[in-house]
């Protein structure tokens, strides 16, 4: 029996078949990655630069319901001598919401807020206390 | 055909004249070339800057511009060499729309589905906006196949021969991109020639680009010791270990359909393609530049790119398809017609894939979706070869493929009206 001719329908369809399957195997690749791995929050890249890349000590935040309140979770530690709160926020309505609160007891320059990370000073921070949690800020 | 052809006119010539050149790929040291040869009549050197490795046609062109607006007051003095990069775009559009009607020049619907999706093509919309050779490149180079397809349709002749070689000759003067181009062309033309047992136009082919890209390449390998030089001297030690397994995999490919922005899946080769040629992965194109780091992007300016990452899944697996198709009905044919276009796609992408390997980069600078427009002429035939061939033909089912397409393109109209 004589092969079928190669028509435009068939060789539309054979390239289809082709693609579904090179894109499909792609969507396997990458559903089989989302499922077996977690990419790191901000909060655990942050943690994870501070402790190597600054060489600090990072304890967990007591006593502080503004910064327990943060979505993208919140670390404590000491940068040169000055305790450091900090909270990561998920969005900037979030980031807002955080520094409103804070606001309330007048904190001044202690309050930093720089995109989704709400610092709070125990004292007014130096322009290196500062530069070190800036330099961790994902 | 008509009123796409002017909507996209419009189109290019809007974001053109609104888009910032300096948010651009490589728009300062493309500025500094362009002064460098207008102003010094010389080839910049690697102090002069950046891309001194790009060949140097649109260089000069903008270069010129450049004076012309300088002397004359108008400015940005970089604005004309943008708009010298839009008006290659929507050649480039017009020359796919001719490809299609020369390889099926009945199937009115095929063409003008080709045109639509070339013009809606994210990659090709951003770059004719940008101060940067890409696009008249790619011009210059679907020009060369346009005549040999003809050739290929037809007959080879003395005078085809040597208009395919002089434009993808100028195109390879232009960016290195459109010499894998070149070489499916000569492919091609030798096959045709093996059989018809007419050498004569495939020579003349072979020397005309030659002399027009030639001087430039040997320029290249004298004065930096290879012919295909690049901005910066590519890793010792094996190939095979230049990246790692990501980049090959593409494991956070899911996430493209998400969050297809930087710096996520940065030098996986398939996502990051994807969230730049469908998006702009690199964020420059219509939002804030990219924030520091701890600072929030705009919201919707992932949900933009995240809508555009998901409109190209179908037309992505249909455009493959295509590709596929049409090497199969080439090779059942035996048709180097409508086989030069999957060719020309498979040996950009090879092109590409190896000079991605040959130079990584921590920041994934050397993967864009801009790089791949050479292939951007293939893509929108086959995609169309696809479509036409597998939809019913009655008036009802064109109908629903008009609509679709219809809302193919209005759906990204927000992303690529600047």
């Amino acid at each position: 029996m004589a092969p079928r001719p190669l028509t435009d329908v068939r060789a539309a369809r054979l390239g289809l078949a082709v693609a579904v399957v090179v894109v499909g195997a792609q969507a396997v690749v990458g559903a089989a990655w989302s499922l077996s791995h977690d990419d790191p929050t901000e909060l655990e890249l942050t943690t994870r630069c501070l402790e190597r890349e600054k060489g600090l000590t990072l304890e967990e935040t007591t006593d502080d319901p503004v910064a327990a309140s943060a979505q993208g979770g919140t670390l404590r530690t000491i940068v040169e001598g000055n305790l450091v709160t900090l909270s990561v926020a998920t969005s900037q309505a979030e980031a807002e919401r955080l520094r409103a609160a804070y606001a309330s007891s007048n904190p001044g320059v202690r309050l930093d807020v720089r995109g989704r990370y709400v610092a709070l000073w125990l004292r007014d921070p130096s322009r290196s206390q500062r530069q070190a949690t800036y330099d961790c800020a994902y | 055909m008509g009123v796409v052809l002017a909507a996209n006119g419009a189109l290019l010539l809007w974001n053109a004249w609104r888009y910032d050149w300096l948010r651009g790929y490589d728009a300062y040291a493309n500025d500094e070339y362009a002064s460098t040869v207008a102003d010094d009549h010389r080839l910049p050197s690697a102090d002069d800057s950046g891309v001194w490795h790009t060949p140097p046609l649109w260089f000069a062109v903008a270069g010129v511009l450049r004076r012309a607006a300088l002397d004359h007051g108008w400015g940005p003095a970089q604005r004309p060499g943008q708009l010298l990069a839009a008006a290659a775009g929507f050649a480039v559009c017009v020359l796919v729309f001719l490809l299609a009607r020369e390889l099926w020049p009945e199937r009115r619907g095929l063409h003008l589905l080709a045109l639509i999706v070339a013009a809606a093509s994210p990659a090709l919309v951003r770059a004719s906006a940008m101060y940067h050779p890409e696009t008249l490149a790619v011009a210059l180079a679907a020009g060369g196949m346009l005549v040999a397809v003809h050739a290929l349709r037809t007959r080879w002749t003395v005078w085809s021969g040597l208009g395919a070689g002089v434009l993808l000759g100028l195109a390879g003067l232009t960016r290195a991109w459109a010499l894998p181009v070149l070489a499916a062309v000569v492919a091609a033309a030798c096959l045709d020639a093996w059989s018809r047992r007419r050498w004569l136009p495939v020579a003349l082919l072979v020397a005309s680009s030659l002399v027009l890209i030639g001087p430039w390449l040997a320029n290249e390998q004298r004065a930096h010791g290879s012919a295909l030089a690049f901005n910066r001297p590519a890793p010792s030690g094996s190939v095979l270990s230049r990246r790692p397994a990501s980049f090959y995999v593409g494991p956070r490919s899911l996430r493209a359909l998400e969050h297809p922005v930087t710096p996520l899946f940065r030098n996986e080769l398939v996502p990051h393609l994807y969230a730049d040629w469908w998006g702009d992965w690199a964020l420059t194109w219509d939002s804030p530049p990219p924030p520091a780091p701890g600072q929030l992007l705009p919201p919707n300016v992932v949900s933009e790119r995240g809508r555009q990452a998901v409109i190209g899944i179908v037309p992505s697996v249909l455009a493959l398809a295509g590709i596929v198709a049409l090497a199969l009905l080439a090779v059942a044919r035996r048709s180097a017609a409508i086989g030069l276009l999957p060719l020309s796609a498979l040996a950009v992408a090879g092109a590409y894939a190896l000079f991605a390997v040959l130079y990584p980069s921590t920041d994934g600078d050397t993967i864009k979706g801009t790089y791949l427009l050479m292939a951007l002429p293939a893509a929108s035939v086959g995609l169309a070869f696809v479509v036409d061939a597998l939809r019913p033909h009655t008036r009802t089912a064109t109908a629903v493929t008009a609509g679709v397409v219809a809302l193919f393109v209005a759906a990204q109209l927000p992303f690529l009206i600047l």
